[in-house]
C-alpha cells in the first residue's frame, strides 16, 4: 500500500527528473505541447527574466545558505520553488487544468538535530492559491512564497509543521549570469542548456521556528533562477552541484554531470571575486575528486559527502556541516538527494561556506 | 443437590419421551433468530460498506461544503482555501455519466465519476488517487486519463489502456483507463479524473460538487462551522462527517428498521410455537406435576424446573439461530448482495462482520421470546391444587385461566390505540406495536372464538343425536372441539400468527403494487420517452435540440421536462425537482393528485405554485397553502405548495413545477427528458425511426413508458422477493408447529385412542376423526388468521408505509392468492394431523387404557 | 358364546404367558378371573376382545373364529359384541355424560333412546348434561359401566374396574355392575385381584402358569 502510494507521487520526481534528464520527455511529451528552447546569444533582461517563463518546460528558484542564531549557533537552510509544466492540454479551459506545478521544498540543517528537516508541498497553479507570476520574481504555494521586491531584496516563507522560515535576502553584489551570458551549457550537445543566473552573497536576515523555539538568525544566502526545456543529456545518470560564498567576497559555482560508471559527462565552474571580475573554467578544467562516503542508512545510497573540487589549479576542499542531509521523501514525491551545508577550505585554509548537491545516487531515480 | 439432580433426571426423561416436539420448537426459535440475525448482520454489513464507501469518497475531511442546488461556483474554493482557520480545502467534482455500452439495463448505466485534484485529495482521501502505469507516470495529470476501481473496470469490462466511452449531453467522448485506484472497496464502482479534465470534458467548467476541508489544529468545529455556515448563506450548507453519516442512514432506515420488524415477526411466530409446545407439554405433565407437589416439591422447585426448561431450548435455539443466521446472511450477500436486491444499497460489495453486541442482544431475544413462551403456561400448572388435577377431565380446565378475555381485550384496544400514535424519529414503531397487540389479542381470543364457533355446530350436531342421524364420530369431533377449546387453539396459536401475518404481507405487497402500477400509467401517460445524459448542471437537451424534437413529424404531443436533484436539509437526503408543462386549472390531468389542493383562482398572486410529494409534507412539512423558499437557479424562491401528489419513486421527496416558472428564474432553458405521445396513425417503429434520424440520436436514450413500467413492477417484485421468503419460512414454521401440537396430542390422548379402539371404533374411523379435527380447526384459524390479517394489513397500508416511506396507498385483496394459501394449508394441516394420527392407531394405544396418564 | 381352545402366547423375550389354555363360558354366565400379577390376565382379556391375536389355538366368539380375522372385521364385531369397563374410567372428558353412553348406539347405528334409561339405571338420572369433570371416581365408572351395557352387548369385560375406588364404592360399583350384566342378559368376565369383587360373579377362577382352575381347587393346593 504505502508502495501505491509511493508510485502515484513519484511522478513528482519524474517531472523533476525529467526536467534534468532529458530521456523520459520526448516520450512523455510525444503529442504534448512543444516548448520553447533555450539558445544561445539571448540576452536576459531585467526584472521581467526574474520573473517565470511558462513557455519552458522547467523553472526553478533556489536559495541555499548558512544561518547562525544568536547563540552563534551555525544552521544550513534550502527553499526551492520548481514550476513544471506538465503536458497537460493547453486547450482545456478549466481553471483546475492542472498545465503548471508549483513544488516548494524546505529543509533545515541543523548539526545538533543530525539529519536533514525538511517539508514539501505540490500544488497546480491556480486560483490565486499557488502560482508562479512573470514580470518579477513572485512565487506563491498557498502559505509558501518566494517574493522580490522592487527594492531587490526578496522574502520568503515557508511554514512546515515542525519547522518554519521568514526571511529576508539582500543582494550585496550584483547578479552573476552563468555560462556564456546566462546560457548554461549542461552537455555536449548545445540544446541541452539552460538560462542560468546566480544572486551570491544574499545577506539574510530573519525568523525561524524550530524544535518549538523561534529564533532571530543572521547569515548569507546564494539564489539561482534557472529555466529550461531540455537539460540533460540522455546518458546522464546524475550530477554534483556545489555553490560557495567565500569570506573574501569572490563567488564560486561549480558542476558536472555523470553519466554511467560514474563518467563525467559534462562539467562547469564559475569563479568571480569581490571586484566583478569572472573566470569561466572549461569542462576539462573542472574535477570533483571524492574523498570521503557516507552511507545513508535511510536509502542506501552512498554519497561523496566530503569532495575536492579542482578549478584549473586550484583545489577546493568541502566538508560537510554534518553527514546525514539526505532529503529522502520516497514516502510522498518520491524525491531522494543530498542536500547540504558545506565549508569550503582551500589550501588547508577555510575560506568560505556553500552548499553541495548529489543527486542520482539512488537507484530508484533510475526511472 | 437432591432436588436439583431430580429436575435434571425429570427434564431428561420428559426430553426423551417428546423429542420430536422439542426439536420442532427449538428449530422454531432457531429459524426465528437466524432470521432476524441474518438480516440484521446483512443490513448492517450493506449499511456500514455503504456508509464506509461513501465516506472513502469524502475523505478524513472535517467539515465539507455543498451547494443547496447540487453543483456549485468554484470560486468558493479559493476563498474558503484562504479562509481563517483552514488547513486544507479539497475541491471535489462529483457526477456521474452515462455508459453508453449499459444503455439497455436501465437502472444500472451510470458510472460515478469523482474530479479531484490529485495534490489536494492526497492529504484529505489518499486512497482515491489513481495508480498510473510505470511508463506512464504523468497520466494522473493527463486530460484524457480515468482511472476505475476494480469493480468498476470489471462491470465496464476493461482494461488498463483501453478507451472508455461515455455520453456527455448529444455528445459522447472517448476516456482512456489510465490505471485503478490506491485502494478501492470491494465492489465499489467509481472513477477518478483530474479535476481540471473532469470540468472540461463533462461540461462543468467552473463548477464544484463540494469542498472538503480540513481545519487547523485547535479550531472548534461547531463554532467555525456556525461562523462559516452563516457566512456562506443558503446556498450553501456546511455538513460534518457525522451529518453525512445521519443522511447515509436516513436513506436506508425505513427499509432497514422494516425489515428488521418483520425478521422479528418471524421470532414471534417461534415464541407462539414455543408457548403452544410447552402449554401442551405441560398439560400433559399437570399430573405429574401434582405427584411431585404431593411428594413435596414446592411451587418454586417446580417453577424453576420448568423455567430451566425454556432456558435450555431457548439457548439452544437462538444458538443454533445466530449459527444458522451467520451462515445463510453469508450466502445471500453472496447471492443476493447486500440490499437483498432492492436497490437500497446500489454499487456496494459488502462483508459480514460478526458484532459481539448484536449477537448477544439475538440470543438474549431468542431466549427471552422461549422464557415467555414456556413460563406462561407454567404459572397455572405450578399453581394447581393436586387434587383437582388427579381427576379426569382437569386438563382442559388447566388453560382457562389464559382463557380469561380481558388480557387479550386489554391487548386488543392498546393495540387500536397504537394505531392512533404518531411515529418516533420517522419511524412506525406504534404500528409494528400495534400488530404484536393485536396478533397477541386475537390469539389469545382464539379459545373463545372456537368455542361460539363450534358449540354453534354441536347444537346441529345434537339435533342429529336425538334423530339417530349422526355417527360417532363426528359427535366426538365436534364435542371435543367445542369443549376442549383451549388445547385446539394452542395447537393452531403458531400457524395462526404466521397465517395472520402472511396474509397481511400479501394484502400489502398486492395494493401497493396495484397502486404503482396505477400509478405509473398516470406518472408515465406518454407513449415514449427520450433522455439525454446531462452535460454539467445544464440538461442534455439545449434550445437547438428542444427544436428540432418539437418539429419532428408523427407525434400528437411533446413535452419537456427538467429534472434536477436539491438539497433542502443537509441531514436528509436530496430532493427531486421537477420543471414541466403543467395544467395549471386541471393539475389532475398531469399529477396523481390526492388528498386536499388549492384551485387556481385561490393561488396568491405574488407566488408561483408548487406541487409537493407525500414525502415533503411528511419530511418538510409542506402543506398545501404553504409558502415555501425553493432554491431555484442561484436564488430562494417563493413558492405555494397548491397540491400534493402520491409518488412511489423518491421516499425522500419531491416537487413538481411549472417548467415556465423554473426557466424564468433560473435562465436554465435547458431540459434532460422529452415525453412523446404518438399520433394515432403512428406505428412504434415509426416513431423510433423518426428518433433514430435525429442528427444526435446516438446520444439518446429512447424508452417506451411499457418498458419503464414493466422495468419498474420488476424492481418491485425483486425488493419484495425477501418479504415472500419470510413469509413462506413463516408459514412453514407454523406449520411445524401445528406437526409439533398435534403429534403431542395425539400422545396426550392415546388412552382415549386405546378406550375408542376397544369399544369398537376402527382405525379408519380414528384416522378420520383426527384429519376432520385438523381440518375444522385449521379452517377456523384461517377464517380467524384472515380477519387479524386484514386488520394487520390495514395497519401496514395505512400506518407502517406512510409513516416509513411517506406514501400511502389503497387497499387490493389478493383473493386468488388467499385462497390458494388458505387450501394449502388446510391440506397440509390434515395431512399433518393424519401424520400424527398413525401414532393413535398404533398396537400400542391398546395397552395405554391400562395407563393413568 | 365364548370358547378358547389351546391358547399359546408369547412375548419377545420368549416369556411364555399363556400356555395350551382352553376355556370356556356360557352365555349369561359371569365369571371373575383372579392371578398373580403377569399371569396374563390383561393378555387373557385382549385376546378374547380381538385386541391382540394368540400365537396358537383359537378364539371362537359365537362359534365364530376371530383371530382369523382382519382389524376391520374384528372391529365390528368388538363394537356390537361388547363391552368395556376399565380401571381408569376412561370416559371422554369432552363429552357429556349421555354423549359418553351414546357412543357405542352411534357407533352401531342405533338409536339412542336407551341412553336415558341407562342413566337412571346408573342412579345418573337427570344428569345427562353434565360433563365428567363434575363426578366423582364412582360416578364415572357408573357412567362407563351405562357405557359398556347401552348397546346390550353378549359380553362385557371389566379389568380391575374398581382398582382406582373406595371399598365402599367399589362394593357399590361392583354390585350395579353385576345387576346390570344380569339385567341386560350379557355374560362378563370381570379380572381384579379382589377376593371381595370376585365373590359378586357367579364363579371364579384362578389363572396359573397350569392354565385356569376353579378357584376352590387352587386354594386346596
Amino acid at each position: 500500500m504505502q508502495n501505491d502510494r509511493y508510485k502515484q507521487y513519484i511522478f513528482i520526481a519524474l517531472i523533476l527528473l525529467a526536467a534534468w534528464l532529458a530521456f523520459p520527455v520526448s516520450q512523455l511529451l510525444a503529442e504534448g505541447p512543444r516548448y520553447k528552447q533555450v539558445v544561445p546569444h539571448y540576452d536576459l533582461t531585467f526584472p521581467q527574466d526574474y520573473g517565470a517563463h511558462p513557455d519552458f518546460r522547467i523553472e526553478w528558484w533556489y536559495v541555499t545558505g548558512w544561518l547562525e542564531t544568536s547563540e552563534k549557533k551555525p544552521l544550513g537552510f534550502q527553499i526551492t520553488f520548481f514550476r513544471p509544466s506538465t503536458g497537460h492540454n493547453p486547450e482545456n479551459p478549466s481553471q483546475f487544468a492542472p498545465k503548471q506545478l508549483i513544488i516548494g521544498h524546505a529543509a533545515l540543517s541543523d548539526p545538533a538535530v543530525g539529519r536533514l528537516i525538511y517539508d514539501e508541498k505540490t500544488a497546480r497553479a491556480g486560483f490565486g492559491l499557488a502560482y508562479a507570476r512573470e514580470g518579477d520574481t513572485d512565487v506563491k504555494l498557498d502559505d509558501w512564497y518566494f517574493v522580490r521586491s522592487p527594492d531587490g531584496s526578496y522574502t520568503t516563507e515557508v511554514q512546515a509543521d515542525k519547522f518554519g522560515l521568514h526571511l529576508t535576502l539582500k543582494p550585496s553584489q550584483s547578479l552573476m549570469l552563468q555560462g556564456k551570458k546566462g546560457f548554461s551549457r549542461k552537455g555536449p550537445d548545445i540544446e541541452q542548456a539552460s538560462y542560468y543566473y546566480s544572486k551570491p552573497h544574499l545577506q539574510v536576515s530573519g525568523i525561524i521556528r524550530h524544535q518549538g523555539q523561534t529564533l532571530t538568525v543572521k547569515g548569507h544566502a546564494w539564489l539561482d533562477h534557472e529555466w529550461s526545456s531540455e537539460l540533460l543529456d540522455s546518458r546522464a545518470d546524475g550530477w554534483d552541484w556545489v555553490s560557495v560564498n567565500l569570506d573574501d567576497g569572490s563567488a564560486l559555482m561549480a558542476f558536472q554531470i555523470r553519466g554511467k560508471n560514474d563518467k563525467k559527462l559534462w562539467a562547469y565552474a564559475k569563479l568571480r571575486d569581490a571586484n566583478g571580475h569572472e573566470i569561466l573554467f572549461a569542462p576539462e578544467q573542472v574535477e570533483f575528486i571524492p574523498v570521503r562516503t557516507w552511507q545513508s542508512p535511510h536509502t542506501n545510497a552512498t554519497y561523496p559527502v566530503e569532495m575536492r573540487i579542482r578549478t584549473d589549479k586550484t583545489e577546493w576542499r568541502l566538508m560537510p556541516l554534518f553527514d546525514d542531509q539526505e532529503l529522502d521523501s520516497r514516502s510522498s514525491t518520491g524525491a531522494v538527494y543530498w542536500e547540504g551545508a558545506v565549508t569550503v577550505f582551500r589550501d588547508e585554509q577555510k575560506v568560505g561556506r556553500g552548499y553541495l548537491e548529489l543527486t542520482g545516487y539512488v537507484e530508484s531515480l533510475d526511472l | 443437590m437432591k432436588a436439583a439432580s431430580l429436575t435434571t433426571w425429570l427434564l431428561l426423561s420428559e426430553w426423551r419421551a417428546r423429542f420430536v416436539q422439542l426439536i420442532v420448537a427449538v428449530m422454531a426459535i432457531a429459524l426465528g433468530v437466524a432470521l432476524g440475525f441474518s438480516i440484521h448482520l446483512i443490513n448492517t454489513a450493506a449499511f456500514n460498506e455503504f456508509s464506509a464507501a461513501s465516506k472513502s469518497l469524502s475523505g478524513q475531511s472535517d467539515l465539507q461544503v455543498y451547494g443547496t442546488r447540487g453543483l456549485f461556483d468554484e470560486s468558493l474554493y479559493p476563498r474558503l482555501a484562504q479562509y481563517e482557520g483552514v488547513k486544507l480545502a479539497n475541491p471535489v467534482l462529483e457526477f456521474t455519466a452515462i455508459v453508453p455500452d449499459k444503455l439497455e439495463s436501465r437502472n444500472n448505466h451510470k458510472l460515478r465519476i469523482l474530479g479531484i485534484d490529485m495534490f489536494r485529495a492526497a492529504n484529505m482521501s489518499p486512497d482515491l488517487l489513481g495508480v498510473p502505469a510505470e511508463d506512464k507516470l504523468m497520466d494522473g495529470l493527463a486530460d484524457d486519463a480515468i482511472f476505475l476501481s476494480p469493480a468498476a473496470k470489471e462491470w465496464l469490462q476493461v482494461r488498463q489502456g483501453d478507451i472508455l466511452r461515455l455520453n456527455v449531453g448529444m455528445q459522447s467522448i472517448a476516456l482512456r483507463v489510465a490505471g485503478g485506484l490506491t485502494r478501492a472497496r470491494a465492489g465499489q464502482r467509481v472513477a477518478i479524473m483530474d479535476i481540471g479534465a473532469a470540468q472540461w470534458h463533462f461540461q462543468y467548467l467552473g463548477l464544484l460538487s463540494r469542498i472538503e476541508l480540513k481545519l487547523d489544529a485547535g479550531v472548534r468545529h461547531a463554532i467555525f462551522k456556525e461562523k462559516l455556515q452563516k457566512e456562506l448563506g443558503a446556498q450553501f450548507f456546511v455538513a460534518e462527517i457525522v451529518d453525512q453519516e445521519a443522511r447515509v442512514a436516513n436513506m436506508s432506515r425505513a427499509y432497514r428498521v422494516n425489515l428488521n420488524m418483520l425478521a422479528l415477526v418471524a421470532l414471534f411466530t417461534g415464541a407462539f410455537l414455543v408457548f403452544s409446545t410447552q402449554a401442551l407439554s405441560v398439560i400433559r405433565r399437570r399430573s405429574q406435576f401434582a405427584l411431585l407437589r404431593v411428594l413435596g416439591f414446592t411451587q418454586r422447585q417446580l417453577l424453576r424446573q420448568m423455567v430451566m426448561e425454556g432456558f435450555v431450548l431457548g439457548a439452544i435455539g437462538s444458538l443454533a439461530g445466530l449459527a444458522v443466521g451467520y451462515s445463510f446472511a453469508a450466502l445471500a450477500i453472496k447471492l443476493l448482495g447486500g440490499d437483498l436486491g432492492s436497490g437500497f444499497f446500489p454499487g456496494i460489495q459488502p462483508s459480514l462482520y460478526l458484532s459481539p453486541i448484536a449477537a448477544l442482544v439475538y440470543f438474549f431475544v431468542g431466549l427471552g421470546v422461549t422464557l415467555l413462551g414456556s413460563i406462561l403456561p407454567v404459572l397455572e400448572a405450578v399453581r394447581a391444587r393436586p387434587a383437582v388435577v388427579l381427576k379426569p377431565g382437569s386438563q382442559d380446565s388447566a388453560m382457562e385461566r389464559l382463557s380469561t378475555p380481558w388480557p387479550a381485550m386489554i391487548c386488543l384496544s392498546a393495540g387500536i390505540l397504537s394505531t392512533q400514535l404518531p411515529p418516533i424519529h420517522e419511524l412506525p414503531v406504534f404500528g409494528y406495536l400495534a400488530i404484536a397487540l393485536l396478533l397477541i389479542g386475537g390469539i389469545s381470543l382464539m379459545p373463545r372464538f372456537a368455542v361460539w364457533a363450534f358449540s354453534f355446530w354441536m347444537r346441529i350436531v345434537n339435533g342429529f343425536i336425538s334423530r339417530g342421524r349422526l355417527n360417532a364420530v363426528s359427535l366426538m369431533i365436534f364435542a371435543r372441539l367445542a369443549n376442549a377449546p383451549n388445547q385446539a387453539s394452542i395447537a393452531l396459536s403458531g400457524v395462526l400468527a404466521s397465517f395472520s401475518l402472511m396474509v397481511a404481507m400479501a394484502i400489502m405487497v398486492l395494493s401497493f403494487r396495484v397502486s404503482v402500477d396505477n400509478w405509473l400509467e398516470y406518472v408515465l401517460p406518454a407513449d415514449l420517452y427520450v433522455r439525454a445524459a446531462d452535460s454539467g448542471n445544464q440538461g442534455g437537451f439545449q434550445s437547438v435540440e428542444q427544436q428540432i424534437m418539437t418539429a419532428l413529424p408523427g407525434f400528437a404531443r411533446i413535452d419537456f421536462f427538467r429534472v434536477q436533484q436539491l438539497v433542502l436539509d443537509p441531514n436528509r437526503p436530496e430532493i427531486t425537482l421537477f420543471a414541466r408543462p403543467i395544467d395549471n386549472a386541471n393539475p389532475g390531468n398531469t399529477l396523481p393528485l390526492i388528498g386536499e389542493m388549492m384551485e387556481q383562482t385561490q393561488w396568491p398572486k405574488d407566488s408561483r405554485p408548487l406541487w409537493v410529494s407525500e414525502a415533503m409534507v411528511d419530511l418538510y412539512g409542506y402543506t398545501v397553502g404553504k409558502q415555501v423558499m425553493i432554491p431555484i437557479g442561484n436564488m430562494l424562491r417563493e413558492f405555494t405548495v397548491v397540491g400534493i401528489w402520491r409518488d412511489y419513486g423518491r421516499q425522500f421527496g419531491a416537487v413538481q413545477m411549472q417548467l415556465s416558472d423554473y426557466q424564468m428564474l433560473s435562465n436554465d432553458l435547458s431540459i434532460n427528458t422529452v415525453a412523446l405521445w404518438l399520433q394515432s396513425q403512428t406505428t412504434m417503429t415509426d416513431a423510433y425511426a423518426t428518433l433514430q434520424q435525429l442528427p444526435f440520436s446516438d446520444a439518446l436514450e429512447i424508452t417506451q413508458s411499457q418498458a419503464i413500467r414493466a422495468k419498474s413492477l420488476e424492481i418491485f417484485d425483486r425488493s419484495f422477493a425477501v418479504t415472500y421468503l419470510l413469509e413462506v419460512i413463516a408459514v412453514v414454521i407454523g406449520l411445524l408447529g401445528v406437526a409439533a401440537s398435534f403429534s403431542a396430542q395425539t400422545l396426550a390422548r392415546k388412552n382415549e385412542f386405546g378406550m375408542l379402539r376397544h369399544i369398537g371404533v376402527t382405525r379408519r374411523q380414528i384416522l378420520a376423526m383426527l384429519a376432520a379435527e385438523g381440518t375444522l380447526l385449521t379452517l377456523l384459524g384461517v377464517a380467524i388468521g384472515f380477519m387479524l390479517g386484514w386488520a394487520i394489513s390495514l395497519i401496514l397500508i395505512f400506518i407502517v408505509n406512510p409513516q416509513s416511506f411517506h406514501w400511502t396507498m389503497q387497499l387490493h385483496m389478493p383473493w386468488s392468492w388467499l385462497i390458494l394459501i388458505a387450501g394449502i394449508l388446510l391440506v397440509s394441516a390434515s395431512m399433518t394431523a393424519l401424520t400424527a394420527g398413525r401414532r393413535a392407531v398404533s398396537a400400542n394405544v391398546i395397552r395405554a387404557v391400562k395407563e393413568d396418564w | 358364546m365364548l370358547e378358547l381352545r389351546y391358547i399359546n402366547k408369547a412375548y419377545a423375550e420368549n416369556r411364555q404367558v399363556l400356555c395350551n389354555l382352553s376355556f370356556a363360558l356360557k352365555s349369561g354366565e359371569y365369571v371373575a378371573i383372579m392371578g398373580e400379577s403377569g399371569v396374563g390376565k390383561s393378555t387373557l382379556l385382549n385376546l378374547v376382545a380381538g385386541l391382540d391375536k394368540p400365537d396358537s389355538g383359537e378364539v371362537l366368539i359365537e362359534g365364530i373364529e376371530i383371530s382369523r380375522l382382519d382389524d376391520e372385521a374384528v372391529t365390528l364385531l368388538r363394537r356390537q359384541v361388547f363391552g368395556f369397563i376399565f380401571q381408569a374410567f376412561h370416559v371422554l372428558p369432552h363429552l357429556t355424560l349421555s354423549q359418553n353412553i351414546a357412543l357405542p348406539l352411534l357407533l352401531n347405528h342405533i338409536s339412542d333412546d336407551r341412553v336415558n334409561k341407562m342413566l337412571a339405571e346408573v342412579g345418573l338420572q337427570g344428569r345427562g348434561d353434565h360433563f365428567p369433570r363434575q363426578l366423582s371416581g364412582g360416578e364415572l365408572q357408573r357412567v362407563a359401566i351405562a357405557r359398556a351395557l347401552v348397546h346390550r352387548p353378549k359380553l362385557v369385560l371389566a379389568d380391575e374396574p374398581t382398582g382406582n375406588l373406595d371399598p365402599d364404592t367399589a362394593h357399590d360399583v361392583l354390585q350395579l355392575m353385576r345387576d346390570e350384566i344380569k339385567r341386560n342378559g350379557a355374560s362378563g368376565i370381570l379380572v381384579t385381584h379382589s377376593h371381595a369383587a370376585a365373590a359378586t360373579a357367579d364363579r371364579v377362577l384362578i389363572l396359573t402358569k397350569q392354565g385356569l382352575q376353579p378357584a376352590e381347587k387352587v386354594k386346596s393346593i
